[in-house]
């Protein structure tokens, strides 16, 4: 009896015990590998202990062995569902260090992979944000777009989720007219599909109710615990790395950050279905004016040694505020590289929001935070 | 608000801060001489717009990183001949100033201003002692916990100092250059 939990209110006088469950480190909601120690008393959460580090691989000591070009392969393998804006950051601060400039051309190109790579990203995040709330249908539609990109990448670099494509001075191999003419194929195709996800999903009064006023995060906190991407933009801060301090050449496309409200599990999801239409312009705007002219710019030894220095660059990836500290010392590997992983600090909120909630809306709320955990664990 | 003028505001008042030798290329850095700025700064920017803890981390300057704190054997490919020359080694660079020293670097960000400024201590790497900023910025917390597990820096007063990356067997600080890698039951 005394092991039993009851559904008396927390405040009633009639005390239940406290139950610790384990959620995760094997659970299909958690998207990966991440483990959160809950202690319960009835259906109310009174304690969440977030623990991460099942998927460490240590990238940043291993940085410090590898050649540059050998680190964008390391790069490809933190948020591995979006890897295009690994590989950027990556070079754009291996870039600033060695002195190199890109040519347009590549410039470009580096956009318009980035922004393909967070629409996949953003429709993974739907398809399984949908499950993890019950919804099965909307995953089936949003893999069958997200195939198609992947087929694109596969068909440009050979990779479907890591795929080195961005290089020191620009990138791997240019596009061919075919990838392009498929590029603006799907990008047609896929512009009516954004408003069938609506119907769908978005305004479904199930799901709405699932996760509007649900994991309310002001836009206070969100500062205070240095959230970024959709996360931050959902509690209604403006803070867009590709408006903010624009790289690639991001000041030359038009378009718009969305922004959320309230900051709920919903404002999150929001801003990322809205994100995918912005993505869709800036292909758009960079295909039809592809600079010509080389995709590579000229003068990257094969065994780079930038001089003593450090550089931070940082980009908006898809999750967030990718950012990559870079020391070198000289030598022909990075002294010191570290990852400012986006969703490492999207996740360390959890421990303070999931306190007082009830524990089918931890599902909610740790859904609408889009963590990868390669990233968090790097 | 440019970043000279900051960068007199926070002279004026702490005339012990300068703009670092190396600083990190296109943001003001600047270079605290003791822990014990390190807090009154941190609110100053704080008050100053700077209400986001960007990114804290820290580089261990001995000399360049130790080969056996490596797992795998330096020469990984299968198809060379034994005894052949290590397709990975660390090498030291001539001409740097390798120390015993640990850099240790915070990133503040403003939203409203889109301004970056980054803060740095360089402090002997014997156990490195600073205060935490758990109490300024929430953000603190786990990349403070994360440099106390890779690195062995000491936060006073943060809550929850505990191992958050690296599993809990794992002896030492992985990412200080003379870690050495003590064999478990899982490299077999």
């Amino acid at each position: 009896m005394s092991n039993q939990v009851t559904n008396a209110p927390s405040n009633s006088p009639v005390k239940t015990d406290q139950l610790f469950i384990n959620l995760g480190p094997q659970h299909p909601s958690t998207h990966g590998v991440l483990r959160i120690g809950l202690t319960i008393e009835g259906e109310i959460i009174i304690k969440a202990v977030p623990d991460v580090g099942y998927l460490h691989r240590g990238t940043e000591k291993l940085a410090e062995v590898r050649g540059y070009h050998h680190c964008v392969v390391l790069s490809d393998r933190w948020d591995y569902v979006s890897a295009m804006p690994n590989n950027l950051v990556f070079c754009l601060a291996a870039e600033k260090l060695l002195g190199v400039k890109p040519p347009p051309r590549a410039d470009a190109l580096r956009v318009v992979m980035c922004e393909t790579n967070r629409i996949a990203s953003h429709l993974l995040f739907l398809g399984t944000y949908g499950i993890d709330l019950g919804a099965f249908t909307p995953f089936l539609y949003a893999f069958r777009e997200r195939e198609m990109i992947l087929d694109l990448f596969e068909m440009l670099c050979g990779a479907r989720l890591t795929y080195n494509y961005i290089r020191l001075g620009g990138v791997m191999v240019d596009v061919s007219p075919e990838w392009t003419a498929r590029l603006k194929e799907f990008v047609e195709y896929f512009k009516p599909r954004l408003d069938e996800y609506d119907t769908l999903l978005t305004y479904n009064p199930i799901f709405m109710s699932r996760t509007k006023g649900v994991g309310l995060i002001s836009a206070k906190e969100a500062v205070d615990w240095a959230l970024s991407g959709p996360n931050l933009r959902g509690s209604g801060v403006n803070y867009d790395v590709r408006k903010h301090e624009p790289y690639c050449g991001y000041e030359q496309y038009d378009f718009d950050v969305p922004l959320g409200e309230t900051g709920s599990c919903w404002d999150r999801y929001f801003c990322r279905a809205q994100e995918m239409r912005q993505s869709l312009r800036i292909i758009e705007q960079a295909l039809a004016k592809l600079p010509e002219g080389p995709f590579m710019a000229t003068g990257v030894a094969k065994i780079p040694k930038p001089a003593a220095g450090e550089a931070y660059a940082h980009v908006e990836a898809s999750r967030g505020d990718l950012g990559i500290y870079l020391a070198s010392d000289g030598g022909i590997s990075p002294f010191r590289m570290h990852v400012r992983a986006p969703s490492f600090a999207n996740l360390a909120i959890l421990q303070e929001k999931l306190t007082g909630m009830k524990i089918s809306d931890v599902i909610a709320l740790l859904g609408s935070t889009d963590i990868v955990l390669g990233e968090v664990d790097r | 608000m440019t970043n000279d003028d900051l960068f007199a505001k926070i002279q004026a008042r702490w005339p012990a801060v300068l703009k670092a030798s190396i600083p990190v290329k296109d943001y003001l850095t600047v270079r605290i001489a003791s822990p014990d700025e390190l807090v009154p700064l941190a609110s100053f920017l704080r008050d100053e717009g700077f209400d986001m803890l960007d990114m804290l981390t820290a580089t261990d300057h001995l000399g360049p990183v130790n080969m056996s704190g490596f797992i795998r054997q330096p020469n990984f490919n299968p198809f060379l001949p034994e005894g052949a020359t290590p397709e990975i080694e660390s090498a030291a660079s001539a001409g740097y100033p390798y120390r015993p020293a640990m850099d240790l670097l915070w990133s503040f960000v403003s939203v409203a201003n889109k301004n970056r400024v980054i803060v740095r201590l360089e402090i002997a790497r014997q156990g490195v002692r600073v205060p935490s900023l758990t109490g300024l910025f929430k953000s603190a917390d786990w990349q403070e916990r994360e440099n106390f597990d890779l690195l062995g820096i000491q936060y006073d007063g943060h809550p929850n100092l505990t191992k958050i990356l690296t599993p809990d067997f794992l002896q030492g600080h992985p990412l200080r250059k003379d870690y050495v890698h003590i064999k478990d039951r899982f490299d077999e």
